[in-house]
C-alpha cells in the first residue's frame, strides 16, 4: 500500500492496517526476553516446566493476546479512561489503607471475593494516563513554569505518600520517577529540574537516617557495605555477585550453575533471574539479554516520537519510562550497585503483576504508535 | 510499509520540546544501560576468580577425616596397638526434621532404650546446627548394611566406618601404652597441633596416657579431606572422589618390651598388686615393665561411665597406678647389696665376720634381725645370702650413709630416666645433706638411721624401675646402663642404653657382690628353692627383700597378716643367665608378706619365659641326646644298617613260625 492510501480518511481504522502498523518487531524482541525468561525458569527448576517455566510462557502468552488488542484500541479511547482510571487508583489506595490485608508485614493488597491485587499497580498507570491527559490540554509556557504545575505536583504527589505508607518504598520511588519523567518531558523549565535534583540529592542522607523504616535503612546500609553482613542482609548480594561473577565470558553451562542449582542465591526465580542468566549464560548471555531490552526501550522511544498527539507521546514515554526504570533498578541491584528493593525483571523473571502492567503499558504504546495520526482535540473531555 | 518518519518538518513548540528531551531520556537509557554492561564487565570479566572462588567454596565443603593413628608394636613386631574398623550411626539436626521420631525408627536397628533416646535428644538440640552427634558405634555389619540401606529416605541420618583403637593384649600394656579417647575441652590449645579442626570431629581420639599420649603427635598422622558438593542447607549432595585428600597414617612407634614376658608377668601376679620391670642387662632396653592389677583400655577408648571409672579409682590395689614409675617402696633387703659395695669401697674387708645373736642393741633401742636365733658369724658373703640383717647394721653404722648414698645414686636411685613416658616418681635417697635440707624440724642425721639405711629401710624409697636399673647395673658390671623404652618411631632408632659412662667401682668389689647374689639362689641362701629355673646349667642369682611397712607393735601380727595394708611388701631382684648376664628383674609384690615367698617365684616364671625366647640360651638349654655308640666295620663295602628290634630278633632267635617265606 502506497503512502497516500493510507490518508484515504477511514482507511487507518481498517483493522488489518491497523494490526500491520503494530511494531513487530518490538514484538518479537517481547517473544525472545519471555523466551529467555522461560530459559531460565527450566534451568532453575531443576531442568523443569514446573513450577514455573510453563505457566510463565503461558502468562506471556495470554498478556500478548492483551497487548494486540490494547493496541487495537483508538488512542482516543484511553484519552477518555485516563482520569477514570486515576480515579478508581487512587480510591483504591485509600481503601487499602483503611481495610486493607497486611501481608509480609506490608499492607499492600486488598481482596476483593476470591481475587487480591495490588492497586499500586493499577497506580502504574492511571498515573501515566492522568498526567498525559493533563499535560496535553496545557500550553508550552504553562508547562514550563507556571501555577497550573501544582496540579500535576498534587496529582503525583497524593498518590506516591499513599504508596509510600503502606509502605511500599520501592513502587513510590517508581511512580515518583515515572511521574517525574513525564513533567519533563512535558516541557519543565530547566531551573526547576536540576533545583529539584539538587534537593532529592540533598534530602537522601537524612530521609534515610530518620524517615526510613529500619528494615529499609538496614537494606541501605547493607548496600554500601555488603560484606559486614554475609549471612544476613548482605546475604543476597553477596550471592548475587559471586552468581554473576563466577559466570565469566561464556557461563557456567545451561543447567550447570552451581549458586542457583543448590540454592545459594536467593530468589532465584524472581527479583534475581538475571544473576541466575549470568551465573549460566556468562558476559555474552548478559550482554546479549541487555541488547534485547535496549531494543525495546529504544522501539519503545521511537513510538513515542511518531505520534502526533501530545497525549500519546507522554503516554507512550511515560510508559517506557516505567520499564527503563525496572531495568535499570533490576540490574542495578543483581550487580550490586544499588539496595535491594524488590524490583523485578520485567518479562524475565516470574510473576503475574508485573509482566500484566508492562504488557498493558506497552499495549498502550502499541495504541500510540497504531494511532499516531489521531487527533485529540479539545471537545473530547479536556481538563481546559 | 514504508517505516513512518520520526522527523517532522514542521514542529511545534511541544513536540519540539519533547523530542529534545525523549532524545536526552533514550540517552540516559543508553547511558545506564552501558553502565550496567560495564559494571558487568568488571565483575564477569576481570574479577571472575575471585567470584569463581567464592562459589566454589559455597558449592565444596572438604569433609575432614581422621587419619589412620599409627601402630604400636613390641620388639619383635608384635602388635600392641592398632586400629580395626568401626561402624557408626550418626545424626544430624536438619530442618524440618522430627528428631524424636527418627529415634524411635533407628531404635527398631540398634539398640536405644527411652532413657538413653532422652539423652541423645539433649545432644542433637545442643549440637550445632548440621554437625553430626554419635548415637551409636560398633555396630555389626547387619545393622550397618540394614540402615546404610534406608539412610535416603531417613532425613539427617547417615552411617559411616571409622577406625577405633584396639589393644589386642588387654590389661598387660595398659599403663605403659596408656589409652586414647575423646578429645574433651582440656585438650584444645588456642595455638599449635592441638588446636586444629580435626580436634573436633566425633571420629577423633587423642592420647590421654603412656605411649598414646607422649608420642600423640608421632602416631596421629594427618587428617584427609572428603570433597563433597553441598547446597545452601549444607546438605551433601554428591561426593567428588577425584578431589578427596588422602590422609597420612601416622608412625609406626616400637617398644623394646616383648609381649610374651609381660603377658607371662600379668599372669603370674594373678589377684596380687604389684609391679615387674625386666631390663636387658647389655644396653637397657627394658623387656617387660608390668603393673598389675591392671584395667583393659579398650574401655577407656570407648569411654567409661561414671560409675565404672569410680570403681576403678577406688579399688584398693590401684590399678589405675603404675606401680613401676609411680609406686614408691622401701627395698628392703634388695638394698643390701649396694651397702655391702659401698662397704667395700670405702675399704672394709670382706672376710671380716661380724657375730649375729639374733639382733642388737642400739643408742636405747633393740635392732632385731629376721632370724631370731641369730645367724652366728658372718662374712659379708653369708650376709648377703643370708640376708643378715645385723651384719649390716654394723657395717652401716661404720660407714654412715653418705657413702652408701652415693652408692645408691650411681646406680640409679633417686633419679628418673628419659624413657619418653612421664610419671616416673624420684623416690628419696636419705643422705646427711638431704636430711638436713628437707626435714627442717630435725635437720640432724641420727645414727640409728643408719642401721635402718643399713637394710633399705627407714626414709629410703625407690620405684621398680629404679631397683631394676640398679640390678641390670650390677649385672652388667661395668656400665651405668640408661633403660630405654622406645625403640624407635617411624623406622628412626633411639639412642641404645648401653651408651653411658662407667660404674666408678672397682670391677673385684663389684663382682664380689655379685657371687654373693649367686650364693642367694644356691642351696642355703634365702631363695635356693624359689629361684630353680630347671634349665639345666642356666642359673640365677639374685636377691630377696621384705620391706616392712610399718613398725610393728606388740601382740600385732608382725607384717605376716592382718589387713592387707599393712602387711610387708615382698621383693626380689634377679639377673641370670649367671656366667653371662642377660636379663636383669626387680619384682614388687605389694604386701605380699615374704620376698622369697611371694616375689621370688614370680620372678622365676618370667625369667623364664624370657630365657626361653633367647634362641642362645635355648640352645644351650636344649642339648642334643647322646647318640648310641656303633662299632665301625672298615672292611663292610656297605655301612651296616642300624639294627632294629625285629631283624634283631631274627638273627639271635629261631625263626618264628610266621617267618618270611614261611607263608602258605
Amino acid at each position: 500500500m502506497t503512502v497516500s492510501a493510507l490518508t484515504r480518511p477511514g482507511e487507518r481504522d481498517r483493522l488489518i492496517v491497523k494490526f500491520g502498523e503494530i511494531d513487530w518487531v518490538f514484538c518479537l524482541a517481547l517473544f525472545m526476553i519471555a523466551g529467555a525468561g522461560a530459559l531460565m525458569l527450566f534451568s532453575v527448576a531443576g531442568s523443569s516446566w514446573e513450577p514455573w517455566a510453563a505457566k510463565h510462557l503461558l502468562r506471556f502468552t495470554l498478556c500478548f493476546l492483551m497487548l494486540v488488542f490494547l493496541a487495537m484500541v483508538d488512542i482516543r479511547v484511553w484519552f477518555a479512561i485516563a482520569y477514570p482510571v486515576y480515579a478508581i487508583g487512587l480510591l483504591l489506595l485509600v481503601a487499602v489503607e483503611a481495610i486493607g490485608d497486611v501481608r509480609l508485614g506490608a499492607q499492600r493488597w486488598l481482596s476483593l471475593g476470591p481475587f487480591s491485587f495490588q492497586p499500586s499497580e493499577i497506580m502504574k498507570i492511571g498515573i501515566v494516563l492522568a498526567l498525559a491527559r493533563f499535560y496535553h490540554g496545557l500550553s508550552a509556557d504553562r508547562a514550563k513554569l507556571s501555577w497550573w504545575l501544582l496540579i500535576p505536583a498534587a496529582m503525583l504527589g497524593v498518590p506516591v505518600l499513599l504508596v509510600a505508607h503502606q509502605p511500599d518504598l520501592g513502587t513510590a520511588m517508581l511512580i515518583a520517577m515515572t511521574g517525574g519523567a513525564i513533567i519533563v518531558l512535558a516541557g519543565l523549565s530547566w531551573r526547576i529540574i536540576l533545583g529539584g535534583i539538587l534537593a532529592a540529592a540533598v534530602a537522601i542522607p537524612p530521609f534515610v537516617l530518620f524517615v526510613m523504616h529500619d528494615y529499609q535503612r538496614k537494606r541501605v546500609l547493607t548496600f554500601l557495605n555488603p560484606e559486614s553482613d554475609p549471612s544476613g542482609s548482605g546475604y543476597h548480594i553477596m550471592q548475587s555477585m559471586i552468581a554473576l561473577g563466577s559466570g565469566g565470558l561464556l557461563g557456567k553451562g545451561y543447567g550447570l550453575g552451581s549458586q542457583s542449582q543448590l540454592n545459594f542465591l536467593p530468589e532465584k526465580q524472581t527479583d534475581f533471574i538475571f544473576a541466575t542468566l549470568a551465573e549460566e549464560f556468562g558476559f555474552v548471555g548478559c550482554v546479549s539479554v541487555l541488547a534485547l531490552y535496549a531494543g525495546v526501550i529504544f522501539m519503545g522511544i521511537r513510538a513515542a516520537y511518531v505520534s502526533h498527539s501530545h497525549f500519546g507521546r507522554l503516554a507512550a514515554a511515560g510508559v517506557m519510562a516505567t520499564f527503563t526504570l525496572y531495568v535499570l533498578i533490576n540490574g542495578a541491584m543483581v550487580m550490586g550497585l544499588a539496595p535491594v528493593v524488590g524490583v523485578p525483571m520485567p518479562m524475565l523473571s516470574y510473576g503475574g503483576t508485573v509482566m500484566v502492567t508492562v504488557m498493558i503499558g506497552f499495549g498502550l504504546v502499541m495504541s500510540a504508535r497504531v494511532h499516531r495520526y489521531s487527533e485529540i482535540t479539545s471537545g473530547k473531555g479536556t481538563l481546559l | 510499509m514504508a517505516e513512518p518518519a520520526i522527523f517532522f518538518q514542521e514542529v511545534n513548540e511541544r513536540q519540539g520540546a519533547f523530542h529534545r528531551r525523549a532524545f536526552l531520556m533514550g540517552g540516559f537509557a543508553g547511558a545506564g544501560l552501558l553502565a550496567l554492561g560495564g559494571r558487568l564487565a568488571y565483575l564477569q570479566l576481570f574479577q571472575t576468580q575471585r567470584y569463581e572462588k567464592l562459589s566454589a567454596s559455597n558449592q565444596f565443603n572438604f569433609k575432614l577425616m581422621p587419619p589412620p593413628r599409627g601402630l604400636i608394636i613390641d620388639r619383635n613386631g608384635v602388635v600392641l596397638a592398632s586400629n580395626r574398623p568401626n561402624f557408626r550411626l550418626l545424626v544430624s539436626r536438619d530442618k524440618d526434621m522430627d528428631v524424636p521420631a527418627t529415634l524411635k525408627t533407628l531404635a527398631q536397628f540398634v539398640p536405644l532404650d527411652d532413657k538413653r533416646q532422652a539423652r541423645l535428644l539433649r545432644d542433637i538440640d545442643n549440637a550445632p546446627r548440621r554437625s553430626r552427634v554419635e548415637i551409636f558405634e560398633d555396630m555389626s555389619w547387619e545393622q550397618f548394611s540394614a540402615i546404610h540401606l534406608r539412610t535416603p529416605a531417613m532425613r539427617g541420618v547417615s552411617a559411616d566406618m571409622g577406625e577405633v583403637r584396639v589393644y589386642p593384649h588387654g590389661g598387660a600394656f595398659s599403663h605403659v601404652i596408656g589409652y586414647v579417647a575423646k578429645v574433651n575441652k582440656d585438650d584444645l590449645t588456642p595455638t599449635g597441633p592441638n588446636s586444629e579442626p580435626i580436634m573436633l570431629n566425633p571420629g577423633f581420639r587423642i592420647g590421654k596416657q603412656g605411649i598414646e599420649k607422649a608420642l600423640d603427635l608421632d602416631l596421629r598422622g594427618r587428617p584427609g579431606a572428603q570433597k563433597v558438593e553441598v547446597d545452601a542447607n549444607g546438605r551433601e549432595v554428591r561426593h567428588d572422589s577425584e578431589g578427596d585428600i588422602a590422609a597420612v597414617p601416622g608412625q609406626e612407634v616400637q617398644l623394646t618390651l616383648d609381649a610374651d614376658v609381660q603377658m607371662r608377668a600379668l599372669e603370674v601376679f594373678g589377684e596380687e598388686s604389684g609391679a615387674a620391670v625386666m631390663i636387658d642387662c647389655r644396653n637397657g632396653d627394658i623387656l617387660c615393665m608390668l603393673s598389675a592389677p591392671s584395667f583393659d583400655p579398650n574401655r577407656f577408648v570407648r569411654g567409661l561411665t561414671g560409675a565404672e571409672y569410680r570403681q576403678l579409682a577406688n579399688y584398693e590395689r590401684k590399678p589405675l597406678l603404675d606401680k613401676c614409675l609411680s609406686g614408691t617402696y622401701p627395698p628392703g633387703s634388695t638394698f643390701k647389696t649396694m651397702t655391702a659395695l659401698a662397704a667395700l669401697e670405702a675399704g672394709v674387708d670382706p672376710e671380716s665376720r661380724v657375730m649375729c645373736g639374733g639382733g642388737m642393741q642400739f643408742g636405747g633401742r633393740y635392732f632385731r634381725c629376721h632370724k631370731k636365733e641369730g645367724h652366728g658369724p658372718q662374712n659379708m658373703r653369708d650376709a648377703i645370702k643370708n640376708s643378715c640383717d645385723v651384719y649390716f647394721y654394723t657395717v652401716a653404722h661404720r660407714i654412715g650413709p653418705d657413702r652408701i648414698a652415693k652408692v645408691a645414686r650411681e646406680f640409679g636411685f633417686g633419679q628418673t630416666f628419659d624413657i619418653g613416658i612421664p610419671g616416673q616418681k624420684k623416690g628419696i635417697v636419705p643422705s646427711t645433706e638431704w636430711v638436713r635440707k628437707n626435714r627442717k624440724h630435725d635437720p640432724k642425721w641420727h645414727p640409728g638411721e643408719s642401721l635402718s639405711y643399713g637394710i633399705g629401710q627407714g626414709m629410703l624409697t625407690a620405684n621398680c624401675l629404679q631397683l631394676a636399673v640398679m640390678t641390670a647395673r650390677l649385672a652388667n658390671g661395668r656400665k651405668a646402663l640408661n633403660p630405654r623404652l622406645i625403640r624407635s618411631v617411624g623406622g628412626k632408632e633411639l639412642p641404645s642404653g648401653a651408651a653411658a659412662p662407667d660404674l666408678p667401682f672397682s670391677q673385684e668389689h663389684i663382682n664380689y657382690v655379685r657371687a654373693g647374689m649367686a650364693a642367694v639362689t644356691e642351696a642355703g641362701g634365702t631363695a635356693f628353692r624359689a629361684s630353680q629355673l630347671g634349665l639345666g646349667d642356666i642359673l640365677m642369682a639374685g636377691k630377696t627383700g621384705t620391706a616392712q611397712v610399718y613398725s610393728y607393735k606388740a601382740g600385732m601380727p608382725r607384717g605376716k597378716g592382718g589387713p592387707w595394708r599393712l602387711r610387708d611388701h615382698g621383693l626380689f631382684v634377679a639377673f641370670a643367665p649367671l656366667d653371662e648376664p642377660r636379663y636383669a628383674l626387680a619384682v614388687i609384690v605389694q604386701h605380699g608378706m615374704g620376698g622369697s615367698t611371694a616375689a621370688a617365684p614370680r620372678a622365676r616364671e618370667i625369667m623364664r619365659v624370657a630365657l626361653l625366647k633367647d634362641p642362645e640360651i635355648r640352645a644351650r638349654v636344649e642339648k642334643p641326646l647322646p647318640v648310641p655308640e656303633m662299632p665301625v666295620d672298615p672292611e663292610a663295602d656297605e655301612l651296616p644298617e642300624a639294627p632294629t628290634p625285629i631283624e634283631a630278633m631274627n638273627t639271635t632267635a629261631a625263626a618264628p613260625a610266621f617267618g618270611p617265606g614261611k607263608l602258605a
